[in-house]
């Protein structure tokens, strides 16, 4: 049946009903004057007898049940005219309520985004990640030497892969480095992607001896290559050595795991690329490379963990070296951008913000709502005087709010869609990532804007429907949720933006700003201790000679510039503390400017000894003297002690850490930094010089620690620009709650103040007797809010980089914006009653 | 209590009523009002309005089957007739009924189901 039919049958339906009754009543009066009495008098009895027609008409409509739709037909028809009619009230509620929806859809997109949606790859429920897990060890990648058993011996998988992100290569001459990954030949094949031109890596083609080949990023075509598609077939020079570009990859091609490379290798041409390295299958090959894998049609994966584990256990005896003890393996699927499974505390902590902003925003609308209820007052007591029922009356109200829900929803999905698109295209996210909402994700803003029209619809209907005078309670809590969570953001984003300023305007405990980081890469280039020693001897005692430089010195992990942090964890009276270690050399202290506060430096050469920092000296032996005490692990001895830095993490200011003499295995790994007295950048290409002199086949990277830090902050800056922007979000929700509330109040008391003006009362009087009753629950939502961050902020402590989670300035200068703003959206309303018209409202009484 | 020989119908007997007069021949809502008030002889008090959303429940369910035909006035009126599945309703209806008022009278008549 298509509108029109229905449409019309309803109609025939109506004139038909209407003629049933009629011919009831006409038949029923013209019995009565048969006998005898009046038209007028029969017409009145039979009114009294027969009942009202339309309260008749629309029981027959109910019992009949099929046109309950044409009946919500009606509401929404009536809801829309209703808001249309009042354009200020509707714009504000569907803003209000756009917002508090538009967050929460922001950030489930994201949240889809990365962790819900498949990325697009051919077959991408079978697809896996494979990794390994052992009590003690947490490390995504496999060993090659793992991967190609596994590749050969497991039956539970159709296929296994293998990528590995190499550190940033020197792409011909350029300055900027590009980040390569290497993957095994079947690597495109089996995600099934095209090439956009040229080929992709073909398993038959490419192996060990074959020419070394490059695949090209859409985005590196572009941006390198200026999009030309004469490039197939020209020779390229990574590090030095030439390789043959085959093709372009698609603009729209999914990459597996979060990295984004710039151009793809063949893993088998590992060695090739990077000179001296060790073979891919030598045990100590120690680079990280990630397994993937499809699973066999009918395997599950504990099934598939389960064959993999036997196949680990026989492996152990091959190679006992490179198998953990208790190794498991671990299988997730793959076929996502990122899983979530060690964030939770992360993902609660946002979606609790998310919804305080739309809890915020739904008592503001209920707020609203119950304003506009007092003009309505007369037309929804005529309607029930007029015999409609009440939960008539309350459907149909419901219906308003579920309509202006229905709204907020739509409003919401281009805003949330704007900003997602604004945050992909600045974190330069992949192509394939897009902003359009997909049915995840209409789903769930469609679902938000029906609880939000429940949550903030049913109560205030109910005490309109009730025409209940006292809604003092609900106003109340409404006051009190609405300052309470506004509080909780606003002081939040206090914390955060105080903890930018704080890491910019901080010592963060040494000098960067003079400071060169210069990474040989030795160990991938297959350098062993004694070689390494003798090239890091000569580089410094090279660079030593130039006369710009102050000072040189070895360090396992340089600071702020460090992809990879490591963390050790020590136990101190049952209590686990956890620590930066490094490697250092003995001018380490001096060349990053970190004081030395007790005792002396450690010595070129000297083995078991230990340098601490002041905090984690203090956390071991908060009374004692350290210098001369075994360190836990019993044969080093502490020998000085060092100021505190946040050289590893800037953002935790609880940071402690420990500093070893160079070890032998450390070696290959080490780099070298550099402070001058002039701009670091000026003896970049003497160092380049330098080095190539020593081994031309290395390409150090060289790198100011200064850009380190930069990168630190902006990523810093960045969090506490979108914490801001929510706490905007909260002021702006509670100011337009307020204004409704105090409206609210007002309008309820708009006689009870002009009597008072009538009689001369003083307006300060007026101001704090219609604002009394806020006062209590405003308070108490400020106290219930300032506790709840003070819970908080001991979860987001490392976020906030070295700021107290209590830190009374952000706490003060929050709870004083907030009272302030308030305080003017409490006296506006106010003002405008002042200048009422008292005559006419008294005489309107 | 000015008129104690008056009462109201007990909750779900009307839909009975109706049947049981619609099962007599096509009828028109006046008509069955008229006939319920009649055979009663005036006890029964239906409010006559409530009739209606009776008929179109029944109606909606199947039970009745309408048409608009001349009434004896020669106004057009919509008539009622029972369906074959009105039928049986009635049937299992009137059964239950008088299940329920016998089981009702045997309690109310037995010496035990007096307070003591």
């Amino acid at each position: 049946m298509n509108w029109l039919q229905r449409l019309l049958r309803t109609r025939r339906m109506e004139s038909q009903l209407d003629r049933e009754l009629r011919f009831h009543v006409e038949s029923r009066v013209a019995d009565k004057m048969r006998s005898g009495m009046t038209e007028a008098e029969a017409r009145r009895t039979t009114r009294l007898e027969f009942g009202g027609l339309d309260q008749i008409k629309e029981d027959c409509r109910e019992s009949r049940g099929t046109l309950w739709l044409a009946s919500i037909v009606q509401d929404l028809r009536f809801g829309a005219r209703v808001l249309a009619k009042s354009p200020g009230f509707s714009f504000t509620a569907i803003l209000v309520l756009a917002l508090g929806i538009g967050v929460s859809t922001l950030a489930f997109s994201l949240y889809n985004l990365i962790a819900l949606q498949s990325i697009p790859v051919r077959d991408p429920a079978t697809l896996v990640k494979i990794e390994r897990r052992s009590p003690q060890n947490i490390v995504p990648g496999v060993p090659y030497a793992s991967i190609a058993y596994y590749r050969d011996n497991a039956k539970s998988l159709s296929t296994v892969m293998a990528t590995m992100t190499a550190p940033p290569m020197v792409l011909d001459q350029d300055e900027q480095r590009i980040n390569p990954s290497f993957v095994t030949s079947n690597y495109f094949t089996e995600l099934g992607a095209p090439a956009m031109i040229g080929r992709l890596f073909n398993p038959a083609r490419e192996d060990a001896a074959s020419t070394p080949v490059a695949v090209l990023s859409f985005r590196l075509w572009q941006r390198k290559f200026d999009s030309d598609p004469s490039i197939i077939g020209k020779t390229i020079h990574l590090a030095g050595k030439p390789a043959t570009i085959i093709g372009v990859t698609s603009q729209s091609f999914a990459n597996l795991g979060t990295e984004n490379p710039d151009l793809w290798l063949p893993l088998p041409q590992h060695s090739y690329f990077v000179e001296g390295s060790l073979p891919l299958d030598d045990p100590k090959f120690d680079g990280m490379i990630l397994m993937w894998g499809r699973l066999a049609s009918g395997v599950s994966p504990s099934q598939a963990e389960q064959e993999l584990l036997s196949l680990t256990n026989q492996l152990r005896k091959l190679y006992p070296t490179v198998i953990w003890d208790d190794e498991r393996i671990l299988i997730t699927p793959g076929a996502h951008f990122f899983t979530l499974s060690d964030a939770t505390p992360i993902l609660a902590f946002a979606s609790l913000l998310v919804l305080l902003i739309l809890a915020v925003a739904c008592a503001n609308l209920g707020g609203l709502l119950m304003a506009r209820g007092i003009n309505r007052r007369r037309e929804i007591q005529l309607r029930i005087d007029l015999g409609a029922r009440k939960s008539r009356v309350f459907r149909q109200l419901l219906t308003e709010s579920l309509l202006l829900g229905l709204l907020g929803s739509i409003a919401a999905l281009p805003l949330s869609y704007a900003v997602l698109r604004i945050a992909l295209l600045y974190a330069n996210a992949p192509a394939w990532m897009s902003a359009l909402p997909d049915w995840r994700v209409l789903l769930f803003t469609a679902a938000m804007g029906f609880l939000a029209a429940l949550f903030f619809g049913l109560l205030p209907t109910l005490q309109i429907v009730r025409q209940k005078k006292e809604r003092t309670l609900w106003q109340q809590l409404v006051v009190c949720a609405q300052v309470g969570a506004s509080c909780v953001l606003l002081i939040l984003a206090g914390l955060l933006v105080r903890a930018t300023l704080h890491t910019l305007y901080t010592d963060p405990g040494f000098g960067y700003e003079q400071v060169l980081a210069i990474d040989p890469g030795l160990s991938d280039h297959g350098y062993t201790s004694s070689t390494a020693q003798t090239y890091l001897d000569q580089l410094q005692s090279r660079l030593r000679t130039m006369p710009e430089v102050t000072s040189v010195s070895i360090v396992q992990n340089p600071p702020l510039i460090n992809e990879k942090v490591m963390i050790s964890g020590f136990t101190i009276d049952g209590h686990l503390i956890k620590t930066y270690p490094n490697w250092v050399g003995p001018e380490f202290f001096q060349t990053m400017g970190i004081p030395l506060l007790r005792g002396r430096y450690m010595r070129a050469g000297e083995t078991h000894v230990v340098m601490l920092s002041q905090s984690l000296a203090r956390k071991r032996w908060p009374t004692e003297d350290p210098i001369g005490k075994e360190w836990s692990t019993g044969k080093n001895t502490v020998v000085g002690i060092v100021g505190n830095t946040r050289a590893m993490e800037l953002n935790n200011s609880d940071a402690t850490e420990i500093y070893y003499p160079p070890t032998a295995e450390s070696l290959p790994r080490m780099s070298v930094l550099v402070k001058t007295t002039g701009a670091p950048n000026a003896i970049t290409p003497a160092i380049k010089q330098i080095a190539g002199s020593i081994d031309p086949k290395l390409l150090p990277s060289i790198t100011p620690l200064k850009s380190g830090f930069r990168k630190n902050i902006i990523e810093i800056e960045q969090v506490a620009t979108v914490i801001s922007l929510l706490g905007g979000i909260a002021i702006f929700l509670a100011v337009v709650g307020l204004l409704g509330l105090v409206s609210y109040a007002v309008s309820q008391r708009t006689k009870e103040i002009a009597i008072r003006l009538a009689v001369g009362a003083n307006r300060t009087e007026i101001v704090s007797a219609i604002l009394r009753r806020f006062a209590w629950p405003v308070l108490i939502g400020l106290l219930t809010g300032v506790a709840m961050t003070a819970g908080l902020s001991q979860l987001i402590r490392r976020g906030l980089y070295g700021i107290s989670g209590l830190d009374p300035i952000s706490y003060v200068v929050a709870i004083a914006l907030l009272i302030a703003i308030l305080a003017a959206a409490a006296l506006l309303p106010i003002r405008r009653a002042f200048h009422l018209d008292v005559a006419r409202i008294l005489h309107s009484e | 209590m000015t008129t104690p020989s008056k009462f109201d119908l007990p909750q779900g007997t009307l839909d009975l009523l109706i049947l049981r007069v619609v099962a007599l021949g096509p009828v028109h809502g006046y008509a069955i009002a008229q006939r319920i008030q009649l055979i009663s002889k005036e006890v029964l008090q239906i409010q006559q309005g409530s009739l209606y959303p009776a008929l179109h429940r029944l109606e909606n369910k199947r039970f009745l089957a309408a048409e608009w035909g001349p009434s004896e006035t020669g106004r057009e009126a919509k008539f009622y007739r029972l369906t074959a599945k009105g039928r049986t309703q009635l049937k299992t209806e009137t059964e239950s009924w008088a299940r329920l008022t016998e089981v009702v009278g045997m309690i109310l008549q037995h010496p035990q189901g007096e307070p003591s």
